[in-house]
């Protein structure tokens, strides 16, 4: 048996020790040569003689000390590394070559380093919690809610199921934000309510004190906190003492019962946590947490969905009055990342298109190359290395060519996509403010380290056997150094070409489709006017806000006071801005046969103002007023999608809508108006079926658990430029609200801005990939008839010598080259025709095969083209025939 | 060296030098003289079959070498078994008498 050990002793020794080891060897055949001529002479032969035969039999010196180099350990090293050396010297000699592989390369490269540094990030880390492949998220128990929302019944019985779960929490989204007041400025940090659970299932570490207990998160739990490392930090000053202090959020005292872990980031970024303290007896059925859960070990998705749809009927049992929920749990890694995961393969799939581009860009320069190396190459074979010697040096070669483009392109697409998310903020979850989570690690590293060698043995395989392959005589006997382009490799070069072109084709089909999206999104009337409109939010922290009446006052006066401002134009409020409006309801009809899985719509609380600040017109029947307050008959608008759904044979006015109980008063309201629909759930979503009251009228217990989970916004349109009314506008609302600062200061058009963001960023890469592709493969059908013209002079000039009109020579180039181009594009529309359908799920307004984008796409490429190809026509009609006929 | 005894040898080449450095230590020329002595001059080891194999058993742990001079008076190097090799050597040659016997067993049978 082979001892690893030694051999690799002997390695080490051959490699490091070369000249000693060298020294030796020649010194050893040497000796064996002299003592075998000893036995000789001692025989009687003359010493010349003896020394002749012994050479003679043993084939030579030299060639035994090759024998021994090839067979001893770390030969294959000592192998690659001269491969290594010719190589570099190889590329160092044609620096043109060189640059322009390298650059094609470091472009494909680079550009999929970029992607997936972002494919990995969203989709590939594993999130970071203790549990996290036990970790679920409940989703929405109807399709009435957009939303993963649960009701507070709902989340006692999930409790309850301890043999699914080893704990269940509720959490709420982005919170309503507190004001952390006491100090000299108050500030609205960001809160949310979770259930004593949360901590658990998160895994949270515990830097201070301790998180919330059960009797903590009870109704008579008292007013408690826990505060995050960083808010610990900021505002406290890391008090080590923090522990059983009180705080002041919304002037109300609050003891601090511990602080979380340096990086504890839970379901929702957050500065504070607050227990929910929900009543066990609660009977409330509004839809507003969210819930996560942690499975039992060794209990499964699907047996999990299974009981609990086996257990719902005993959660009817005990709450008649429920509607039907249809309890499903999923991962929650797959509730973080949503639909990004189709979207980000299929920009890695478009940018694998753009590598393969550059690699037949790359291949076509080494077959050109290669045709030039034919001698070398020829004459190396016929002093004896073999086809597979050769084959392995080209391989090097190309290889060090991928590695070095792979370098330069992990530079490039790391600070690219930075770029890119600097400019245009990519709307996927995970990545960090502006893509600040993007980072490299092993896994990109080795991602871009596997792909430069795939490439580099992708582009390079193909010439190298190609010019192994060659015919020594004949190559040998052509006269000088110039080698004509063999037919094989003609084809092979036009064939790459091709391909390069039809490549091309697909991405800049790919991005018209997705540049028509944009397009499409932003001419959509998103059924509201968001210019000039300001949004803002306010914490509602404290007892005032907890009754109807207390917040109607607030927004009575704030209204007020904003609208006597000059720069204002129109001030309202309501629980959510138009474009993202989430919570819904279920109701029922009055006069129509009760079925408890009938009805349901959108939601909204809004103050009069609302609809005329955000130009939405009320079609029919009238807008709110101030005169619809507690007192007044409450009412309702509905909009048009409401009135198709639900009364598409019936005037909706003067029907009424009931809501069931509403803590201690029945909710009915009166259908007043019908409002034009707008899109409330994002652009790509046309309209829900919605209702609009106004808040005034919304019940003491409603009011208060809005007030308790979500910030109010308030919208200001201004005249001119809304920033300058910022300061104005905050301190009027400082004062009504009783010191309370406003945050999240945004115009409308940034929000809206942001609601398509996904779809810029898609659109912008796909954009620059469709550039990169067209111009390399520009460059391939450029360099492909420049190379051709160029051996071709002297039949050129000879056609100009008998006669030949230069536009027919040009035109015969411009046609050879268009040829190939109307195949690669004919090849590209059919392959597109294919590929547009993955789209599919990216595209709105415009469908996969959109004749706009496949009349006008194939056309632009060809014109591209032409232009590549113009340029070696037009120098072929050039050609001097005196020059080129001598230039032999 | 023709190609028959070239593939005669590669299976054997390795066990001939074991065994021509059995009873001790002997330079490159000395293993070739030893070999062709053992084999009754059926078996010639050329230089450029006999270096390497030394070289590639030497690496593998079952020689070791030394410089010395020869017995005229010549600086060789001197080629001896280590405890591995005699491991080798006892492995090989029962594996060589199994397949010998197997061989001419099965060129027997009928």
């Amino acid at each position: 048996m082979m001892r690893p050990w030694s051999r690799l002793k002997g390695t080490a020794r051959n490699l490091l020790r070369k000249s000693h080891v060298e020294n030796q060897l020649d010194e050893e055949v040497r000796a064996y040569v002299e003592m075998s001529a000893d036995e000789r002479i001692a025989a009687g032969t003359s010493p010349s003689e003896a020394r002749r035969t012994v050479l003679a039999e043993s084939g030579g010196i030299e060639q035994v000390k090759q024998a021994v180099r090839d067979r001893r350990a770390g030969a294959g090293i000592e192998l690659f590394w001269q491969d290594v050396r010719f190589g570099l010297r190889q590329l160092a000699q044609n620096p043109g070559f060189t640059l322009s592989a390298i650059a094609a390369l470091s472009l494909g490269i680079g550009a999929n380093t970029a992607i997936f540094s972002v494919v990995n990030t969203v989709l590939l880390k594993p999130l970071t919690y203790p549990d996290a492949d036990r970790m679920v998220n409940f989703l929405a128990p109807s399709v009435e809610i957009a939303s993963d929302l649960h009701n507070i019944p709902e989340f006692h019985f999930l409790q309850r199921q301890t043999n699914l779960f080893k704990d269940v929490a509720a959490f709420d989204n982005a919170g309503p934000g507190f004001n952390l007041t006491g100090g000299s400025r108050p500030e609205q940090v960001n809160g949310i309510h979770v259930t004593e659970g949360y901590f658990r299932i998160y895994g949270a570490p515990v830097a201070l004190g301790r998180t919330f207990t059960p009797q903590d998160d009870s109704p008579h739990g008292g007013n408690v906190v826990v505060l995050s490392y960083a808010l610990w930090q900021r505002k406290f000053a890391g008090d080590p003492a923090i522990a059983g202090k009180s705080i002041s959020l919304g002037n109300q005292p609050y003891t601090v019962v511990g602080v979380t872990g340096k990086d504890f980031v839970g379901g929702v970024d957050a500065d504070l946590w607050l227990p929910f303290q929900f009543d066990p007896a609660s009977t409330d059925f509004n839809v507003a947490y969210f819930v996560t859960g942690l499975l039992q070990p060794g209990v499964t998705i699907a047996q999990a969905n299974a009981a609990l749809a086996a257990a719902t009927p005993e959660y009817l049992r005990e709450y008649p009055k429920s509607w039907d929920p249809h309890f499903r749990i999923g991962p929650l890694f797959d509730s973080i990342i949503g639909d990004a995961r189709n979207s980000l393969l299929l920009m890695l799939g478009a940018v694998g298109l753009v590598l393969l581009i550059s690699c037949a860009n790359v291949a076509n320069l080494l077959l050109v190359r290669a045709t030039v190396r034919k001698r070398e190459f020829a004459i190396r074979s016929a002093l004896g290395a073999a086809r597979a010697r050769i084959v392995r040096q080209l391989l090097t070669e190309s290889v060090l060519l991928s590695l070095a483009g792979g370098a330069l392109g992990t530079a490039i697409g790391f600070v690219g996509m930075r770029a890119l998310l600097a400019v245009s903020p990519a709307g996927l979850p995970r990545i960090g403010e502006n893509g600040a989570a993007i980072g490299i690690d092993w896994r990109v590293l080795a991602f871009t380290l596997g792909v430069s060698l795939l490439t580099g043995i992708l582009f390079g395989l193909f010439p190298a056997f190609s010019a192994s392959r060659s015919d020594l005589s004949s190559t040998l006997k052509e006269s000088g150094n110039r080698s004509s382009t063999g037919f094989h490799e003609g084809k092979a070069r036009s064939l790459l070409v091709v391909s390069e072109i039809s490549l091309a084709l697909v991405l800049v089909i790919g991005a018209s489709l997705l540049i028509r999206t944009f397009i499409a999104l932003h001419e959509v009337g998103p059924g509201f006017d968001a210019r000039n409109v300001l949004t803002m939010e306010m914490s509602l922290n404290g007892p005032r806000y907890q009754h109807t009446a207390g917040l109607a006052q607030l927004l009575h006066d704030g209204r007020n006071r904003l609208n006597a401002l000059p720069r204002v134009e129109l001030a309202a409020a309501g629980f959510w801005r138009p474009i993202d409006v989430e919570d819904g309801t279920g109701f029922h009809i009055t006069g129509r046969p009760v079925d408890k899985d009938c009805c349901g719509s959108k939601w909204m609380s809004i103050t009069p103002g609302y609809l005329n600040l955000f130009r939405i017109p009320v079609l029919r029947g009238r807008d709110f007023n101030d005169d619809d307050n507690a007192g007044a008959p409450r009412v309702a608008l509905i909009n048009e999608a409401f009135a198709r759904k639900y009364f598409p044979h019936q005037d909706p006015i003067g029907q009424h809508i009931d809501h069931g109980q509403e803590g201690g008063q029945r909710g009915i309201e009166t259908i007043v108006g019908i409002v034009a629909d707008f899109h409330d759930g994002g652009l790509a979503r046309s309209a829900d079926a919605m209702m609009i009251v106004p808040i005034p009228q919304v019940s003491d217990e409603y009011n208060a658990a809005y007030a308790n989970i979500q910030p109010l916004f308030w919208m200001v349109r201004t005249h001119g430029d809304p920033h300058q009314a910022i300061p104005a506008i905050a301190e009027q609302l400082r004062i009504a609200s009783g010191g309370f600062p406003v945050a999240h200061i945004r115009t409308m058009d940034e929000i809206m801005g942001h609601s398509t963001a996904r779809q810029s960023f898609q659109m912008l890469l796909l954009t620059i990939f469709g550039v990169v592709a067209l111009l390399l493969a520009a460059i391939g059908i450029y360099g492909l008839m420049a190379y051709s013209v160029a051996r071709r002079t002297q039949e050129m000039g000879i056609r100009i010598a008998l006669g030949a009109d230069r536009s027919v020579i040009r035109n015969l180039v411009v046609w050879q080259g268009m040829r190939l181009a109307l195949v690669g594009v004919v090849a590209g529309i059919a392959a597109a025709f294919g590929l547009t359908r993955l789209l599919s799920t990216l595209l709105f307004g415009v469908k996969p095969w959109d004749p706009t984008v496949f009349l006008v796409a194939p056309p632009i490429l060809a014109a591209v083209a032409l232009l590549a190809v113009w340029v070696p026509a037009a120098r072929a009609s050039r050609v001097d025939p005196v020059l080129a006929l001598r230039a032999e | 060296m023709n190609s028959k005894q070239a593939n005669l040898l590669q299976g054997t080449l390795d066990l001939l030098v074991l065994r021509a450095l059995a009873p001790g230590e002997l330079h490159g020329l000395g293993v070739s003289r030893r070999i062709e002595q053992i084999t009754k001059g059926t078996i010639l080891v050329k230089p450029g079959s006999l270096f390497p194999a030394l070289h590639r058993m030497e690496e593998a742990g079952w020689l070791t070498s030394f410089w010395s001079e020869s017995e005229n008076n010549r600086r060789a190097k001197f080629y001896r078994l280590t405890k591995a090799g005699k491991r080798q050597l006892d492995v090989e040659t029962e594996q060589w008498t199994t397949v010998a016997l197997a061989m001419t067993n099965a060129l027997k049978a009928t």
